[in-house]
């Protein structure tokens, strides 16, 4: 039997007292890439956030490599090491004066007490590593707040890959690029997938993406809708059940062959 | 007799008085914490926060002059009720956090002010709790101080990477192993701590400055993480010191005199500010 990396079980969020994620249950085998898609206030964010450990659920249970998800979502810091996270975007508010390399090297860097300058010469040389795996050696001495979306993305990127990692979860990544960043974003994204041996939850509304490079899809609406691989999860009958008549005709005559 | 005016002999007699030295040491101490505290609150979205801690902290002197404690002892645990409370407010209210802090902070100052108007006998004067006193700073005082810098600048260096984590974004702080709520009380009843022990050398009307100017004139200015915290420290004892003799010179009131250096320093980043955007390898 293959590894599971995550396995979510029965799962419940509420906010603000209406239930948002309502008894999902999922898992993810080692090296699978799997998409979260749905409608817009489907519960994609909340869920993805709940299983981070970042908002409280309800009731169900989270197990990431085999270690359960506490109720305020404490990890072993050992486990937290091989799990990472891609926000959608990070609001930051006038000039911030944090240079790339110390903001990739905060991901190097284990949970709990240290001094700034333990790890030195390790932490520098995982950084620089790290910047070239994803083409961003150029930004080393930028200040995060003076980046464009698509340089912020790689800095986000090298954050994920300057540690080995087994899952990574993704918040629409593509937001904010345009199709030809976002492109090169996901060819990015699809390499270091392979080479580093990770493990992939994104949510995502590209449906041609999701098509081509993921092999699993979860339909989430509140409650899971449907799953399995793209070409049956993301059938025209499955899609209307999840987003509703009109939508799917709309959608579905994107020219996806367009790209070799 | 002393003189007044700029010249080196008056200089040397300046700094052979003791109140004088005393207030130096102070002025450096509470500039550096002021300016490293300040690095992580001014990127925190705290400058408010510390002003307004600093006007209500008047009730808090106001209660000790009223019980006939010593004013410090109870401002430390009513700065850290104050912070506790606002915390707690800005996390349950659906109101803005500026919005609260007027509030608090406008009410607490109008009790404080009903309070002083009903003690005659109070002979310290409120000039002295507005703009504070920095020349009758005791070696007691130096001492609390330095304790202070000592324990907020170990904090901080041993979770520097969950203070900028937490910084830059929650989740992705959360998702790092950062425990993000415990660390941001913290923080804040820090900083409640230090803008409580600073207001006796500094007054209650310009504490803030302590903490949001160095650190803005160093944020224009740095380019990476350390320099900033580095700069915003050196900046803040810098013109604390340059502040106070200043003051002693020429004679004026020392804790504006100390501010209006700070805000020298503040101009001087901004003309420099373009030049570090360009300066790039």
């Amino acid at each position: 039997m293959a590894e599971m990396i995550l396995e979510v079980s029965h799962l419940t969020i509420c906010r603000e007292g209406s239930t948002v994620v309502d008894d999902v249950s999922f898992s993810l085998e080692a090296e699978s890439d799997t998409a979260l898609v749905g409608p817009n206030g489907a519960g994609k964010s909340t869920l993805v956030q709940a299983i981070l450990g970042v908002l409280p659920r309800r009731s169900g249970q989270v197990r990431v490599l085999g270690h359960s998800l506490g109720a305020r979502g404490q990890l072993p810091a050992a486990v937290r090491d091989q799990l990472a996270y891609l926000p959608q975007s990070i609001a930051l508010r006038g000039r911030f004066p944090l240079s790339v390399a110390e903001f990739v090297g905060l991901g190097w860097e284990r949970a709990g007490l240290a001094l700034p300058w333990r790890g030195g010469r390790a932490r520098r040389a995982a950084v620089a590593l790290a910047l070239a795996k994803v083409g961003g050696e150029a930004l080393a001495d930028r200040l995060v707040s003076d980046l464009s979306t698509g340089q912020l993305k790689r800095a986000l990127l090298a954050f994920c890959v300057v540690r080995p990692r087994r899952l990574l979860v993704l918040d629409e990544a593509q937001a904010g690029l345009d199709s030809r960043a976002a492109e090169q974003f996901h060819g990015l994204l699809f390499d270091l997938r392979r080479s580093e041996g990770w493990t992939i939850l994104q949510v995502s509304h590209d449906l041609d993406m999701v098509r081509r490079t993921c092999s699993g899809v979860l339909c989430l609406n509140r409650s899971l809708r449907c799953s399995g691989t793209p070409d049956h999860a993301l059938s025209p009958a499955q899609l209307e059940r999840l987003y509703g008549r009109g939508w799917v005709s709309y959608h579905h005559h994107h020219p996806g062959a367009s790209r070799g | 007799m002393l003189d007044s005016g700029l010249d080196p002999a008056h200089l040397a007699q300046l700094l052979a008085l003791p109140f004088m030295q005393r207030a130096l040491v102070a002025g450096l101490l509470t500039g550096l914490l002021g300016g490293v505290l300040g690095s992580v609150a001014v990127l925190r979205q705290l400058s408010f926060f510390s002003d307004a801690l600093g006007h209500s902290a008047l009730l808090g002197i106001s209660l000790g002059i009223l019980s006939g404690l010593n004013p410090t002892l109870v401002l430390i645990p009513f700065a850290v009720l104050f912070a506790l409370g606002v915390n707690q407010l800005a996390g349950r209210s659906q109101l803005p956090t500026d919005a609260l802090l007027n509030i608090v902070y406008s009410s607490s100052l109008a009790l404080a002010v009903l309070l002083l108007s009903r003690v005659r006998s109070y002979k310290g004067g409120i000039q002295q709790l507005l703009f504070g006193d920095i020349l009758g700073v005791s070696w007691l005082d130096l001492g609390v101080i330095l304790l202070l810098l000592i324990a907020a600048g170990g904090y901080l260096l041993l979770t520097r990477r969950s203070q900028i984590l937490l910084t830059i974004d929650e989740p992705l702080a959360i998702s790092r192993g950062v425990a993000a709520g415990w660390h941001r009380m913290v923080f804040i009843v820090v900083l409640a701590v230090v803008v409580a022990i600073s207001i006796k050398a500094v007054g209650v009307l310009l504490i803030s400055a302590f903490v949001v100017i160095p650190a803005c004139a160093s944020r224009l200015v740095s380019r990476s993480f350390g320099t900033y915290v580095l700069v915003a420290a050196l900046l803040g004892a810098g013109c604390a010191v340059v502040g106070l003799l200043a003051s002693g010179l020429f004679d004026l009131p020392s804790g504006p005199s100390v501010v209006v250096v700070q805000l020298l320093g503040f101009l001087l980043a901004l003309l420099l500010a373009p030049l570090s955007r360009v300066a790039r390898p």
